[in-house]
């Protein structure tokens, strides 16, 4: 259900703030060469320039996207075409940045939780030898995300999207003498560039059949164009890329390795922004899934399983980090979910919500991280809340939104998108959401009382203390994001739906399951009771559940790792490749082709060693052999004659 | 009368096999030399043969040419084995072989 065609808002931008659009993403370029040449000079000023520019960006994406609400609401499109980038015969590639929702929102919550994490890093990266280099990558990255999502064309997305991707990957390894985090950053790049080929090889099929890669031709020629077949095709291509990026099944597993990573950037990369950029393509490339219902309910099922499977998974974790990563994971599947069904207004408030409450959550640990002197494992933590009550505080707030209290931001995120599960055609989309908005509640209840309440149960955590004010600053103003997110969209006629509405459409819609009473009582029992549950497991101190733990194993080791996924990769793709490159290195290469390179060298020189004996130094036999040659060659001659 | 043609190039093919010999067999270098020669005039008086048989003087012209350039090769043909005397006491050119393999 995508909305018709969208007149371009040009003649109109000749005035006001629009135009300076391209300043959004080239300053925390700017920034970012700057501290890339000159970070180790600059000091802590490094991390203010890098703030400073993010921020500014921040500043001219609010006055850009108040100039582009200003008009009406089928002319919110502004193209700004900066430069030509490919011409070959008639396939022409151009810099062009696009503003309308979809990317309007994008940047607002790029810039908006990027500077704010931004301070905070200025904070929590203190003292660290490369401080400088820190703050490039952080702008790198912000830059190449925001060209992801203003990109007029494919071509634009896929240069931020590897861009982001490179960012990760060196921001991952950013402590690279300790060799886990090199690995983990080896694993996040090389797991999602499984789906960036596979996206990769949709754009190339875009370009065969569009001869394009532009959104409005693209998009324009789309249903004319495509049949069902190449219409699923691309579309699952895309989406592959989409599953690597944003780490659905069965691609996550780099998620919670990234988790090695300065907990800043597991914070802006791994929460807020680039895993979103799956949803991005997705919601972006509507009037193409939409062409295909297979390649949407592929989304969507990819989507739940992920919700489910992630859920799981975070329910075992010790480590507070990867008890987040796994959470992000399963956050990420509600919005495949939505945009699965067809709910990209959905999907997209979704992704604004849980960029506030887990970006939110992901410094909550950092400060927690840093009051306990590096210790990640929650078993040791347990009683924070008298000694750091703001980072408690604010991450209650995000915490209960995760879990779906009501009136928090991810009360109504969840539920819209079970809202529109909820019909008599989506049913089991409903049941398993809500199953997994179960284990949220679950998982979330038991990180934060694990860390926050009871009896503290190791030395550190006695000792634990309040973060400094740079810290706790951007936590108050994201916990006001946590909170209040909700007013933005607090049904399917919400403001970013409205906003929403004139690019994405709005939802098919279906016969109505349970009745709007029912639906709301269900939803805030399952946050509520979760929440009780894991307060009365995890936080009264009445269960012993280190005892229950220990009986119920294997489960909790198993699902700790994941439910083993990662060994079952090792022993399916990654050992089979290592032979694999065994066989290659040392008997394809060095023997077979090694030694046909040999067999020549050794071939000519016993050739020569045979045929040098012919020198034999008597002149008389050289001139024999010249008077036999001359003999022949005038035998030949006069034969032929 | 005239001697017919064939009877000069016989005798030039006699001169040039017996020069040939001389090269193959003999192992004095000054002796190969002498051969050599001989197997130039051989080749000297075919040339003057035919251009009779033609009626055409380029032959005999050619044989000047050849005459001369023999003369600078005995130059520098003498001059090797002069040389060569000196360095070794000895002619021979089965003793002179040290470029080989």
């Amino acid at each position: 259900m995508v909305a018709s065609e969208l007149t371009r808002l040009v003649d109109t931008a000749a005035f006001g703030p629009l135009p300076l659009l391209w300043l959004i993403p080239a300053l925390p370029l700017a920034a970012a060469m700057l501290n890339l040449f000159a970070g180790a000079r600059l000091g802590r000023a490094a991390g203010w320039l890098g703030t400073a520019a993010v921020g500014a960006s921040f500043v001219i994406s609010l006055t850009v996207v108040n100039q582009l609400m200003g008009v009406a609401a089928e002319e919110r499109l502004y193209v700004q075409h900066l430069f030509d980038w490919i011409d070959v015969g008639s396939f022409k590639v151009g810099v062009d940045l696009r503003l309308d929702a979809i990317s309007a929102t994008m940047i607002l919550v790029v810039t908006g939780i990027g500077s704010l994490i931004h301070l905070y890093s200025i904070g929590y990266m203190r003292g660290d030898p490369r401080f400088g280099r820190f703050f490039a990558y952080l702008n790198l990255f912000v830059f190449f995300m925001l060209m992801l999502v203003l990109g007029q064309n494919y071509l634009l997305l896929y240069l931020g999207w590897e861009g982001v991707g490179l960012c990760s990957y060196l921001l991952i390894g950013f402590w690279f003498d300790q060799v886990a985090n090199v690995e983990a950053a080896k694993k996040a790049f090389i797991t999602t560039r499984i789906g960036d080929s596979a996206m990769m090889i949709g754009l190339a099929l875009i370009v065969l059949r569009f001869g394009t890669l532009d959104f409005d031709a693209v998009f324009g020629a789309a249903a004319g164009t495509l049949t069902g077949g190449a219409a699923t095709a691309i579309s699952l291509l895309l989406f592959a890329g989409a599953i690597g990026k944003s780490a659905q099944v069965p691609l996550h597993v780099w998620l919670p390795d990234a988790m090695a990573g300065p907990t800043p950037v597991s914070a802006l990369i791994h929460a807020a922004t680039m895993v979103t950029a799956g949803v991005y393509l997705v919601v972006r490339s509507a009037p193409l899934f939409e062409l295909s219902p297979v390649a949407l309910d592929v989304v969507a099922w990819v989507g739940l399983i992920t919700v489910l499977f992630a859920g799981t998974c975070a329910l075992a974790q010790v480590d507070i980090k990867r008890v987040l990563a796994y959470s992000t994971i399963s956050q990420l599947g509600y919005m495949f979910l939505a945009a699965g069904m067809g709910a990209y207004h959905a999907a997209m408030f979704f992704l604004v919500a849980h960029s506030f409450y887990k970006a939110l959550l992901f410094l909550g640990a950092g400060s927690v991280i840093h009051g306990m002197q590096g210790e990640q494992d929650m078993r040791h933590m347990g009683g924070l809340a008298r000694r750091m009550p703001i980072t408690a505080l604010t991450m209650t707030l995000a915490a209960f939104s995760l879990a779906g209290f009501p009136l928090l931001a991810g009360y109504f995120a969840k539920d819209i998108v079970l809202e529109i599960a909820n019909t008599n055609e989506r049913w089991g989309f409903y049941v398993f959401g809500s199953v997994g908005a179960v284990f949220s509640a679950l998982y979330i209840g038991r990180m934060l009382f694990l860390t926050f309440a009871g009896r503290t149960r190791s030395e550190a955590a006695e000792h634990a203390h309040e973060s400094g004010p740079i810290l706790w600053g951007p936590l108050v103003i994201l916990a006001v994001g946590a909170a209040g997110g909700g007013l933005l969209s607090s049904n399917p006629e919400g403001l970013i739906a409205r906003f929403l509405e004139p690019v994405v459409g709005l939802v098919p819609e279906g016969t109505a399951g349970l009745a709007e009473p029912a639906f709301v009582a269900v939803a805030v029992v399952i946050s509520v009771v979760g929440l009780g549950v894991a307060w009365w497991v995890w936080g009264s101190g009445r269960v012993d559940w280190l005892a229950v733990r220990d009986r119920l194993e294997p489960l909790p080791r198993t699902m700790m790792a994941g439910w083993c996924v990662d060994r079952g990769y090792d022993l399916l793709v990654v050992q089979p490749g290592k032979a694999l490159s065994r066989i290659v290195a040392f008997v394809v290469d060095a023997k077979i082709i090694d030694g046909a390179v040999n067999a020549v060298g050794t071939g000519v020189q016993r050739a020569a060693q045979a045929g040098r004996l012919l020198q034999s130094g008597f002149v008389r036999a050289y001139a024999l052999a010249v008077f036999v040659g001359a003999v022949g060659v005038l035998t030949y001659v006069g034969l032929r004659a | 009368m005239r001697t017919p043609v064939a009877y000069f190039l016989l005798l030039s093919g006699i001169l040039f096999a017996l020069g040939t010999v001389g090269v193959l067999t003999r192992r004095n270098a000054l002796l190969i030399f002498m051969s050599v020669e001989l197997q130039l005039n051989a080749v000297n008086l075919s040339l003057v043969s035919f251009s009779r048989m033609h009626a055409d003087l380029t032959g005999q012209v050619l044989a000047f040419f050849s005459m001369v350039v023999a003369a600078a090769e005995v130059v520098v043909g003498l001059a090797i084995i002069v040389a060569l005397f000196r360095r070794r006491s000895s002619i021979d050119v089965d003793d002179a072989r040290e470029l080989r393999w």
